[in-house]
């Protein structure tokens, strides 16, 4: 069984995820990074080279080094242009050859040879689904592909068929607000409105979703194509380049190698900044005049940051204020806002979202790779593979017993998945010792008064023999129920839990511990028990047996625990259930002998 | 005997019910050995990583001193000419010991002057002037840990045109 991976395919970089363990995992590339630029070239000697190599190449060989795919996907020369710049324009940017193809389209041009941006996109599909397939052991056919919101169906296509081509059967072309809001759990939400707001490294986009029925609908984009981090960080080198200016008299606009320590410098100040108040920017020799070598050291504070770039953060409100209108919405309308992109990690960025929008957004750890987690579950999701098939609870506190020196002895750890059993060996404390009272505990104190009393029980019979003797428990599933009968005459809150109880009590037991045991001592804790106790070899389904007087076995088969329910409820709802036993709170004792 | 006999109908006419019940095993089946897959692959990564792990431990810490490494570097090739010899050659051996102590980690600088440019372990910043394909200059130390790439080499390369009439062009 194959698994389906997801796929962001970016304008600059890319990511896969996948589904693991019901939850998505970014895949890192043979390089060991987790982000993939879009970068595909052709070396001089014919080899193709794709991601960060080809990006390192980059400027050695500009003609054959093909960036930027994404803008040309699908698109056609001389047609309108929607969001994006006209093909014209956009290819008069690039450092390699545009040219025409059949229809129109669009082809370029790499170590003379023409491709479509289709055959371009499947190579840099085709390095994500080969790192997936090394990171997973296993061959990769099937994807789910991300693209913008505002691509048209030809744009779509085109993205399909680049899959194609990488020998990937594309599965699904999802929007990537879409994979966001599904990375952050939003389709469990019911005719909700949601904005995403993605302010990537080069590119801004707002979109407005509606969702109903477990399906998104898109009702509006904006945004801008060229306003993203990398701005940003010029923001941050320019007045870098000022303020060494003023103090030394040195332009280092004009210095490459320093405008590359700059720029390195730069960015890495801003991340920084996005977690501390201040950081400082220290550049040793970073240039050099008659009078000998320049350092930098300058210390930038976030407020001044916030101040370099508050205006490009103001542009970002434009368009969202646009895609409200366009969708027919307000601010109050809104119920979900999710930030996508490395650039929304700015507290500032948040801030202004927040002002806005009137409300918290929902943010994660990585929101620039929620789009490639959101692909991954939606592969998940084809799957039949969804995330909450089976939710699996964890005991919130630890479960224990009393022993010697009213010591409260761990037996299950708290935040062990359940269902789980542990089985511990015991032995007595004194000689020809006849009975243990079995005292359960929950929580993490160390010392069994302090811990909340669960139950305690006597288990006697034990024949007359040294200390030492081993004895042995066993937590597991719901098995007993101590019910403190005092309130006898009270009007109770019956537990639904304890119901459950008695229903998976009624399978996976074995067959010796079905027909129930008698439990005495019970005089010790002057009240009465009551065991539930589920045994598929009973006849009559649900009957309650009243045995001894003081001890009580509910007996259920396999399937109709709801009629042992009924009658639970019947007999015994007038007793005050005090234990609010959950079924990972249960002990069942067992005399070795 | 009629109770018996009742006893066997029971099952047929539950025959429909296990039909469903069937379809939903089959679910879980597959569910279930699929995180079963899941968990014996990362098993097996986890192994990987914890290996790795062993050897790539400092990667983080040494990829974040290594400016310093550069900075230092750079004070080394702006000595000043009237500054005491004795005191830049002491400055010179806490430079190296760092050096060494960072190679003893599994550290290693990368040869890129008067290589053939490889984008697996150099980044082109400028194209100048120089033998094609060859790397000129150096402008920022790359450095391997162990078998894998910390950081590669920024370096300048050559386009070719002669530079006063020292270099021809070469072909391989």
């Amino acid at each position: 069984m194959g698994k389906v991976i997801g796929i962001d395919l970016g304008t600059t970089l890319s990511e896969v995820a996948v589904m693991e363990g019901g939850e998505p995992v970014i895949i890192p590339n043979a390089e060991g990074s987790r982000l993939t630029p879009s970068v595909v070239a052709m070396s001089k000697n014919g080899e193709r080279l794709v991601g960060q190599i080809a990006k390192r190449q980059a400027i050695t060989n500009p003609e054959n080094t093909i960036y930027s795919i994404k803008r040309f996907m699908g698109r056609k020369w001389g047609e309108p242009a929607g969001r994006e710049l006209p093909v014209e324009e956009d290819a008069h940017r690039k450092t390699y050859k545009v040219t025409k193809g059949p229809n129109n389209e669009v082809r370029v041009l790499m170590s003379g040879k023409e491709y479509s941006p289709s055959e371009i996109s499947a190579m840099i599909l085709q390095k994500l689904k080969q790192d997936a397939e090394a990171y997973l052991g296993e061959k990769v056919t099937e994807a789910v592909i991300t693209v913008p919101a505002y691509f048209n169906d030809s744009q779509r296509q085109a993205t399909k068929d680049a899959g194609k081509i990488a020998g990937l059967e594309v599965l699904r072309i999802i929007n990537e607000p879409t994979a966001a809001s599904l990375a952050y759990g939003l389709d469990k939400k019911k005719d909700e409105c949601i904005a995403v707001y993605d302010l990537g490294g080069g590119t801004f986009d707002i979109s407005v979703l509606e969702i109903g029925e477990g399906t998104f609908q898109v009702k509006s984009t904006n945004g801008d194509t060229h306003l993203g981090g990398d701005d940003f960080d010029q923001c941050v080198i320019d007045w870098l380049c000022g303020e060494f200016k003023r103090d030394q008299g040195i332009d280092l606009g004009k210095d490459r190698m320093a405008l590359q320590r700059l720029k390195e410098a730069a960015e890495k100040a801003k991340c920084e900044l996005s977690t501390v108040m201040q950081t400082e920017i220290n550049l040793p020799f970073i240039t050099a005049d008659a009078s000998g070598p320049k350092h930098m050291n300058i210390t930038l504070t976030r407020s001044k940051l916030e101040q370099l770039v508050g205006d490009l953060v103001d542009k970002t409100i434009g368009p969202c204020r646009q895609a409200l209108t366009d969708a027919g919405k307000t601010t109050a309308q809104i119920d979900e806002v999710v930030l996508v992109g490395g650039q929304t990690r700015m507290p500032l960025v948040q801030q202004k979202v927040k002002d806005f929008f009137g409300r918290e957004p929902h943010k994660g750890v990585n929101p620039d790779e929620v789009v490639a987690m959101g692909a991954a579950i939606q592969g998940g999701v084809l799957k039949g593979e969804v995330r909450d098939v089976l939710l699996l609870d964890v005991t919130p506190l630890t479960l224990g017993i009393e022993t010697l020196g009213r010591v409260s002895t761990p037996l299950i750890e708290r935040n062990t998945t359940i269902p789980t059993s542990k089985s511990q060996v015991f032995s007595t404390a004194a000689d020809n010792q006849s009975s243990v009272e079995i005292h359960v505990l929950q929580g993490e104190r160390p010392m069994a008064a302090d811990n909340r009393t669960l139950g305690r029980f006597m288990l006697d019979g034990i024949l007359p023999s040294p200390r030492g003797t081993l004895l042995k428990t066993d937590l597991v599933d719901i098995m007993q129920a101590v019910i403190d009968d005092r309130l006898a005459d009270t009007e109770i809150e019956w537990r639904d839990e304890a119901c459950v109880g008695v229903v998976l009590a009624s399978g996976g037991y074995p067959e010796s511990y079905r027909k129930g045991f008698p439990i005495s001592g019970l005089e010790s804790i002057d009240s009465d028990v009551l065991v539930f106790h589920a045994g598929t070899d009973h006849n009559e389904k649900g009957e309650i047996i009243n045995s001894g007087g003081r001890v009580l076995t509910v007996a259920s088969t396999g399937k109709d625990y709801s009629a042992a329910r009924q009658k639970v409820y019947r007999n015994i709802s007038r007793i005050s259930f005090e234990g609010c036993w959950y079924r990972h709170d249960i002990a069942i004792i067992r005399n070795p002998a | 005997m009629a109770e018996e006999e009742k006893g066997k109908v029971q099952p047929e006419e539950e025959q429909p019910e296990l039909g469903d019940d069937g379809e939903l095993a089959e679910k879980y089946l597959a569910n279930w050995k699929r995180s079963q897959a899941d968990f014996a692959n990362y098993k097996k990564r986890a192994e990987q990583e914890k290996a790795d792990f062993v050897k790539f431990a400092n990667a983080d810490l040494i990829s974040s001193l290594l400016p310093v490494m550069d900075d230092f570097e750079r004070a080394m090739e702006n000595v000043p000419e009237e500054g005491s010899s004795e005191w830049i050659e002491g400055i010179e051996l806490i430079y190296r010991k760092l050096m060494t102590v960072l190679e003893n980690q599994g550290l290693s600088k990368i040869e890129a002057v008067g290589q053939d440019f490889d984008p697996n372990f150099h980044q082109a910043v400028l194209h100048e002037k120089g033998e094609e394909g060859k790397v000129i200059k150096e402008t920022q130390k790359g450095y391997m840990m162990h078998d894998r790439l910390l950081r590669p080499t920024m370096v300048i390369v050559g386009n070719g045109e002669s530079e006063q009439g020292k270099n021809k062009k070469t072909n391989n």
